[in-house]
């Protein structure tokens, strides 16, 4: 009999027990990986954003956490565009709108002047990009077409104006497959903001090296009073939803190690409880305090990595159940990164330990008379 | 003169809980190979002795010495796993394990390979009797298979010394009589020390020597 043996029989001698303690951790460990897969998708897809679109700097309103409440106004761009390094800029405007008749809130709504720079990176799947001089007219990101279940050629109602679907895009970016993107003075005039924009997109001359990137930002900044100009790797991360998302998951991870490790604790310390009398045998045959110790912490290991194997199956399963919601398809990645399995892998190893150490120390502790006396 | 197995020397043992004094002074010698009764009524203190002589309990006062050395010197878990083998009134088996892997529990305490474990386990089953019962969980053997099992178990190590604290306690007499052909024997194949603590007259007829103890002391020898 291998040691494991051992440990695998004690834990098949109370089959209900260990289902319902694996089945515990396995709730705890998924929705930790569900929702740490969500933030990093969520802060993958608003970096792809850029970068594919040849973007360096994003240029808002000073002191925002978030590029939707910024506004500036369409004229600075010109001051922007004269700071030495600026290879290129364009504003946009964002918002959100509605759609109630697909249960649809808060979708993208991007205002761009056609033939920008940020029309790069952009796959027309179906029908035409932007043109200068067009009116009412849009293109829909795939899932949001997807959603809508609208196509090229298609006339569709943003809130109360009518717009024609001119286009289909596909971008790198999750979150902007889910949105929509208008003329920006169509945009400008449709939400009252006549003149406004939320920010600017800034190309560098020299686009590579992160220290001259910097540098570029603070002139611009020295330059237009009031913006923050700021290399597009720090303004996502930066961002308030961002910073949102990942912040819920790290809470939800702290709720689960501490409900997943008490559930442990409780599990571990019924166990040695009801197997006082079986310890204090081993002890009294002359099993020496640590193999008590390796038996009983590799018993909670044990139910820690079942745990994580079955938590591993239900992320799975639930990434897909939440991409049955429209509102999430636009930016969930149903591919969970590996990392993410081995956030799960580290949850179990520490749940085992903050659960498995007391209850072990306790049984590696019993004297053999005290505990032969049990029965 | 003769070099002891076993010396218990002026032994004492209180209990705090209660203030039992179990043992109020014992002195007991154990020769290398012979068989040893220890008869007395119940709380007379047998079991409290012959937890102090297999180091599973530490006297109040006095002092247990194992071949002459002093068991407070030795490792003493090394000293119970490698020298004694333990054989008790309830078994104390494992029900969740075959009969064959509980003989080989006290073996992880040794060198052996996971393969020489199983063999010498098998072996050891063999040599009880119970060859045709080595698979079978011990929740599901007669209470005479389940004690022989515990003895073979006892034999894991090959111990110099068995302690048994009423080994047929809790055996009818046909398998009491089996019990005693079985110990008999494996004392005499492996030279065997056997210290039993018992109720039964059949039992203390088969030691060379029988200890009577009341209330905390020996009163005859
Ligand atoms: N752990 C203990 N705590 C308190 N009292 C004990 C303990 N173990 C034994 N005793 C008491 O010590 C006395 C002797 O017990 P024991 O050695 O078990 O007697 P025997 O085996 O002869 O029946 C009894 O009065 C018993 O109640
Ligand atoms: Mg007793």
């Amino acid at each position: 009999m291998r040691f494991s043996t051992y440990i695998l029989r004690n834990m098949l001698g109370r089959r209900a027990r260990t289902t319902l303690t694996v089945l515990g951790l396995a709730v705890g460990i998924a929705a930790v990986m569900v929702l740490t897969g969500i933030a990093w998708g969520f802060e993958r897809s608003f970096q792809a954003i850029y970068p594919a679109k040849g973007v360096d700097l994003i240029v808002v309103r000073a002191g925002i956490g978030n590029q939707l409440s910024s506004n500036l106004n369409v004229n600075i761009g010109e001051t922007i565009r004269g700071v030495s390094g600026v290879l290129d800029l364009a504003p946009s405007l964002m918002d959100t709108v509605s759609f109630e008749d697909a249960n649809l809130v808060a979708v993208l709504a991007s205002g761009w002047v056609p033939e920008s720079i940020l029309f790069r990176g952009l796959r027309i799947l179906d029908g035409r990009t932007l043109k200068t001089g067009d009116g009412r007219v849009t293109l829909l990101g795939r899932v949001l077409a997807l959603n809508l279940g609208k196509k090229m050629g298609d006339m569709l109602s943003v809130a109360g104006e009518t717009f024609e679907v001119v286009g289909i895009f596909e971008t790198e970016s999750l979150f902007e497959n889910g949105g929509l993107i208008m003329p920006i003075q169509e945009l400008q005039k449709m939400m009252g903001r006549g003149g406004q924009v939320t920010g600017f997109v800034v190309a560098a001359v020299n686009s590579g090296d992160a220290e001259s990137l910097r540098a570029l930002g603070k002139r611009i900044e020295a330059k237009v009073p009031g913006v923050a100009a700021l290399p597009t790797r720090e303004y996502i991360a930066a961002d308030l939803q961002i910073r949102l998302s990942k912040s819920m998951a790290w809470a939800t991870m702290a709720v689960a190690l501490v409900l997943g490790s008490v559930g442990m604790l409780n599990t571990m310390v019924m166990a040695v409880f009801e197997r006082t009398g079986e310890i204090g045998l081993l002890r009294a045959l002359g099993w020496r305090r640590s193999r008590i110790l390796a038996l009983i912490l590799g018993e909670a290991i044990g139910l820690g990595l079942l745990g994580v194997v079955v938590g591993s199956a239900f992320a799975w399963i639930g990434i897909r159940l939440l991409l049955l919601s429209p509102n999430a398809r636009g930016f969930v990645d149903p591919q969970l990164p590996p990392s993410i399995y081995g956030i799960g892998l580290v949850m179990g190893a520490v749940l085992s330990l903050l659960g498995g150490l007391y209850p072990a120390i306790r049984a590696a502790s019993l004297e053999p008379t005290e505990a032969l006396r049990h029965d | 003169m003769t070099e002891f197995i076993l010396r218990g020397e002026a032994l004492t043992r209180t209990f705090p809980d209660g203030d039992v004094r179990a043992l109020r002074g014992v002195s007991i010698q154990v020769q290398a190979g012979e068989s040893l009764a220890i008869m007395g009524a119940s709380g007379s203190g047998k079991t409290t002795l012959l937890h102090l002589l297999g180091g599973l309990d530490r006297p109040t006062s006095g002092e247990v010495f194992f071949e002459g050395k002093p068991l407070a010197g030795l490792n003493i878990d090394a000293f119970r796993a490698r020298q004694l083998g333990f054989v008790f009134q309830s078994f104390h088996l494992i029900g969740t394990l075959s009969a064959v892997e509980n003989v080989q529990i006290p073996m992880f305490e040794s060198d052996l390979s996971r393969k020489a474990r199983e063999n010498r386990a098998l072996s050891l089953l063999d040599d009880v009797g119970l060859a045709h019962r080595v698979n079978q969980r011990t929740t599901r053997l007669s209470v005479g298979e389940r004690q022989r099992v515990a003895i073979a178990r006892a034999l894991a190590n090959q111990p110099k010394l068995i302690l048994a604290d009423e080994p047929t306690g809790n055996l009818d007499s046909q398998n009491q009589a089996e019990v005693l052909t079985l110990l008999a024997r494996l004392r005499q194949q492996h030279g065997l020390t056997l210290i039993m603590v018992t109720h039964s007259p059949e039992v203390a007829a088969s030691a060379d020597r029988v200890i009577i103890m009341k209330d905390g002391l020996i009163v005859n020898t």
